[in-house]
């Protein structure tokens, strides 16, 4: 199945330091939630992995991280990344195109992503992808935010947060 | 009111008499397949491939092995030693059974895990490392017909696309003609969605191999046991299974609905394991193995024209059709007939000229197209046969009700030779959709529907005259693998009167125990009471193909009259002896023989049984014991009118089923109770195509509906309070005028639904809707029409 999750925010710091923040893949993975890096292969591609937690069904990707844009001038980045399922049980692949604006010393961040996802996964969590992954996203931004700022973060999956998290996105949700 | 002729007593036919069976199901004493422990027993679970397409590279059990009480894991490779790694379908198509190199469905069967009991039997598959290379998946079946789709069957020698078969009926040049030169022609491209049949059983097995006895026993979930074991030894046999080394036992069915026809993998790799260990193997699939991996039903894409005059005559009717058969085709049709039943898609009405055809093709989806409650294929002819008349009607805007009418096949027009082929045996078209229409009040409604239409409210009123063919089949044209589908019945009665009766069918919730018994009781005048019914043990009941497509009644049904009248014969024999009195003076009334004229001068059957075992005639053959195996000479035509009524909210599109009368006309009534149970199940199973059911896969070849959170079986709240009511048109050539009920709603209902749905909006511009219509696709529908902005 195929989803896409797209995101806007602001960050109170200048568009020189986003960037580099955002551009280097061992400082931004220490704000993903469940995300790790393993190996730097070279300035280019990366191997990690990811844990996620989707309802009932947890899933452990290792994957390739490629960058296969990184426009500083015109502050454009794609990320490509392809994760297998560690117990064979399937794929996720994604594509994820991040744009830098600047305004009045603020950042403007987008981007977008594209998830494909394969197996056991889309089986069994499809209606649940979206919201959490939304979710996921969000705890990202935060810890982003916060990173940059100086403070500390948490990167844990926490199953009775997420849960909670996610129950609040389902019935709080104005559209 | 349906007339008896036995007593109350006796509780033969049109008595509505309570399940015998229902005593254990409802005190939960049944014994399923999943209830069979056997001393020694292992556990198997089943590795399953994640994707739709792909190549197996590497197959890494050693980390499932290390787990305490996992003791093998067997793989396409394992099997292939002994031949068995592919099997054939009943379409004399193949099957992997554990695949070797590449697998061609999600959820395919990849590798099996053993193991001294189940949790441990999921830590091991759970543990178990596939390594694949996925490929692009088929998905579509009009593109996989596309040139350059790439060849999935790679494993058939010359196959250079996705075709299957090809299948046509009817006069083509003449429909054509009769297309050419009609004033109305209307056409509705519309499909029949894959479904499941969802049984609240899975599947499973116990397969016990004895090594010293060199003898399989082999407890599963299977609708047609003795098919079955020839289907073993046949594919068993070069190992030394052969066919009196093989015992199939069908203990109680937790709902079948053709699901449980077919061979899964599952069933051969538990045998193979049990027949290498000497073990006891059971395997019991979980629910979301059921819903992704075992035979899914319909899935045809219809293309269905009408040719028809300006005052409302059909003249004649064109159906193309492409079917998904998944990877393999594993349908399971009588063996010539590759769409099943569908021909009998020109339906209730008489017209003369029609061509049918099918295309059927491979896509990387799990393998199938069981007939789910229904006569194979039926309920897709059903649909689009009542789809297409009430376009028709709406076209040329002529009530649905009206013009069914006009187009009835009358009732002293049978036997009705169709245009397809087939010779409709009776039926009273006229009376059924009269009675329906006075139930629900037809006209008034009608007259409601232009008064809520002016105050913007959306109701509907759909109808379906649907005509069905059951009771397959006569051994002209009917053989699985080749075997005739006649079956059996064999009635033996103890010296007491007391009787056992045993059949070739099997009962998955249809109350043989209760049925068969009311037909012996008919017959022979033992109270039903005291006629055991046994069914699915192959060592002891009488070969017979099976119970699916309503042909228990027609067929089996059939030889317990034809064996209980051999005995009334020998009972005639005997009360003549015991009175002496020639044969020509007896008179049967049920339960006894007496002279005529002296009705004092009298004997029961009771004492006549007795006497066959104490003090038979000279000559005469002692014990009291009848079989026969029934070749129907035709199959049975039960039919329906059944109309529906729908309010639609205007605003939230939310559809509510007001009303349903079903009348059901299946010939003479056996058990009017056990009938209209039949006829409530089945509404409910063709309200769950028309409203909620679907498979979903999208385009990487996951389903997106694989458990029952997602995959929407309506339940007593979703369904209506169903009014049912019947007519009967006995079968002229059944023996007790029977036809058989129990697809007939399945089949009927959806289009009675979706017609009722349609109508609704009709006026808004909306001329068809695909099942199943949710009230998403209302409102998206409605949109585009502009009703939303």
């Amino acid at each position: 199945m195929n989803t896409t999750i797209q995101k806007e925010f602001d960050i109170d710091q200048p568009i020189g330091l986003v960037w580099k923040a955002l551009a280097d893949p061992e400082y931004i993975v220490t704000c993903v939630p469940g995300a790790s890096l393993t190996e730097k292969v070279d300035d280019r591609n990366f191997k990690g992995e990811v844990v996620a937690k989707f309802g009932p069904i947890k899933a452990i990707y290792n994957g390739d991280i490629e960058i296969q844009e990184l426009d500083e001038a015109n502050h454009v980045m794609v990320l490509k990344g392809k994760g297998l399922d560690s117990k064979g049980k399937g794929s996720a692949d994604m594509i994820m195109n991040g744009t830098l604006t600047e305004t009045d010393g603020k950042t403007h961040v987008k981007f977008s992503m594209n998830i494909a996802i394969v197996g056991m996964l889309a089986q069994f969590g499809s209606r649940l992808i979206n919201d959490v992954s939304d979710q996921l996203l969000n705890q990202f931004v935060e810890n982003f935010k916060a990173k940059l700022a100086g403070e500390s973060v948490d990167t844990d999956l926490s199953a009775g947060s997420m849960l909670g998290a996610m129950a609040k996105s389902i019935f709080g949700k104005k559209n | 009111m349906i007339e008896c002729k036995t007593s109350k007593e006796i509780g033969g036919m049109g008595h509505s008499k309570k399940r015998k069976e229902d005593a254990r199901f409802i005190q939960g004493k049944g014994h399923y397949v999943d209830d069979v422990k056997l001393p020694g027993m292992v556990y198997m679970d089943i590795v399953r491939s994640p994707y739709a397409y792909a190549k197996i590279k590497k197959i890494d059990a050693s980390k499932a092995l290390a787990i305490p009480g996992v003791l093998a894991v067997v793989t396409g490779k394992d099997l292939e030693q002994y031949n068995l790694h592919w099997m054939p379908t009943l379409m004399s198509d193949t099957q992997m059974v554990l695949s070797t190199d590449t697998v061609m469905y999600q959820a395919q069967e990849v590798a099996a895990v053993i193991a001294t009991d189940k949790y441990i039997a999921r830590d091991g598959r759970d543990a178990v490392i596939v390594e694949y290379e996925p490929m692009p998946p088929v998905m579509d079946p009009f593109k996989s017909l596309d040139p350059n789709a790439p060849v999935l069957r790679t494993d058939k020698e010359g196959k250079t696309n996705n075709h299957i078969w090809h299948w046509e009926v009817g006069d083509k040049e003449k429909t054509e003609d009769v297309f050419s030169q009609a004033d109305v022609v209307v056409k509705q491209q519309m499909h029949i969605p894959r479904i499941h049949v969802a049984s609240i059983e899975t599947c499973g097995c116990v397969a016990a191999y004895n090594k010293v006895e060199n003898h399989l026993t082999m407890y599963m979930t299977t609708q047609a046991p003795h098919a079955i074991r020839t289907v073993i030894a046949l594919v068993a046999g070069h190992v030394g299974l052969t066919e009196e080394k093989v015992r199939v036992i069908s203990p109680d069915i937790g709902g079948g609905f053709g699901g449980k026809v077919p061979v899964y993998p599952g069933y051969v790799i538990a045998i193979a394991v049990s027949f290498l260990t000497g073990l006891p193997v059971k395997w019991i699939e979980d629910r979301s193995e059921n819903l992704q991996a075992d035979s899914f039903a319909r899935d045809y894409h219809i293309t269905a024209e009408m040719a028809g005059t300006k005052d409302g005559q059909i003249l004649a009717t064109r159906f193309k059709v492409l079917a998904d058969h998944g990877y393999t085709d594993a349908s399971a049709n009588p063996s010539k007939f590759p769409t099943g039943l569908f021909s009998i898609g020109t339906g209730s009405y008489n017209y003369h000229n029609a061509y049918m055809e099918a295309d059927a093709v491979y896509t990387n989806k799990p393998p199938g197209g069981v007939a789910y409650r229904c006569s194979f294929r039926v309920t897709e002819a059903v649909h689009a046969i009542e789809r297409i008349t009430d376009i028709y009607a709406r076209e040329i805007g002529r009530d649905p009700a009206d013009l069914r009418m006009q187009n009835f096949i009358k009732k002293d027009e049978f036997p009705w030779a169709s245009p397809t082929g087939w010779s409709y045996d009776s039926g009273d078209y006229h009376a059924g959709l009269q009675k329906a229409m006075d139930a629900i009040g037809y006209h008034e409604l009608r007259k409601e529907q232009t008064e809520l239409r002016k105050q913007g409210k959306l109701m509907g009123i759909g109808i379906s005259t649907f005509t069905e063919v059951v009771g397959a089949g006569p051994s002209k044209d009917f053989d699985i693998l080749g075997i005739k589908m006649f079956d059996s019945a064999e009635i033996r009665v103890h010296p007491t009167g007391k009787a056992i009766a045993r059949f070739g069918t099997k009962s998955q919730g249809q109350g043989h125990e209760t049925t068969y018994a009311q037909i012996v009781a008919e017959e022979l005048g033992i109270p039903m009471e005291h006629i055991q019914v046994e069914e699915g043990d192959t060592d002891t009941a009488p070969y017979g193909l099976g119970t699916y497509a309503s042909r228990s009644t027609p067929t089996a049904g059939a030889a317990a009259v034809m064996a209980a009248r051999k005995l009334r014969d020998k009972a005639k024999k005997i009360a003549a002896y015991l009175l002496e009195v020639s044969e020509e003076d007896l008179e049967w009334e049920p339960g006894k023989f007496f002279v005529k004229g002296a009705p004092e001068k009298a004997k029961s059957i009771q004492e006549i049984v007795f006497a066959s075992y104490t003090n038979h005639p000279p000559g005469m053959e002692a014990g009291f014991e009848a079989t026969h195996y029934y070749d129907p000479p035709n199959l049975t035509f039960p039919s329906g009118a059944y109309i529906c009524v729908v309010d639609v909210d205007p605003e939230t599109c939310h559809i509510k089923i007001r009303r349903f009368v079903a009348i059901d006309d299946c010939g003479n009534i056996i058990n009017p109770m056990i009938v209209q149970g039949q006829v409530h199940g089945g509404l409910t199973q063709g309200l769950a195509p028309a409203m909620y059911e679907e498979l979903i896969y999208d385009e990487a070849g996951n389903i997106l509906n694989g458990t029952f959170m997602d995959y929407l079986v309506p339940t007593a709240v979703e369904s209506p309070s169903w009014e049912t009511g019947h007519t009967v048109t006995p079968s002229p050539h059944h023996p007790i005028g029977a036809k058989g009920v129990g697809e007939s709603p399945t089949v009927g209902a959806p289009p009675a639904i979706v017609n009722a749905i349609v109508d609704a909006v009709s006026h808004l511009g909306i001329k068809h809707l695909e099942i199943p219509v949710t009230p998403y696709k209302l409102f998206k529908e409605l949109k585009a029409v502009g009703y939303f902005k």
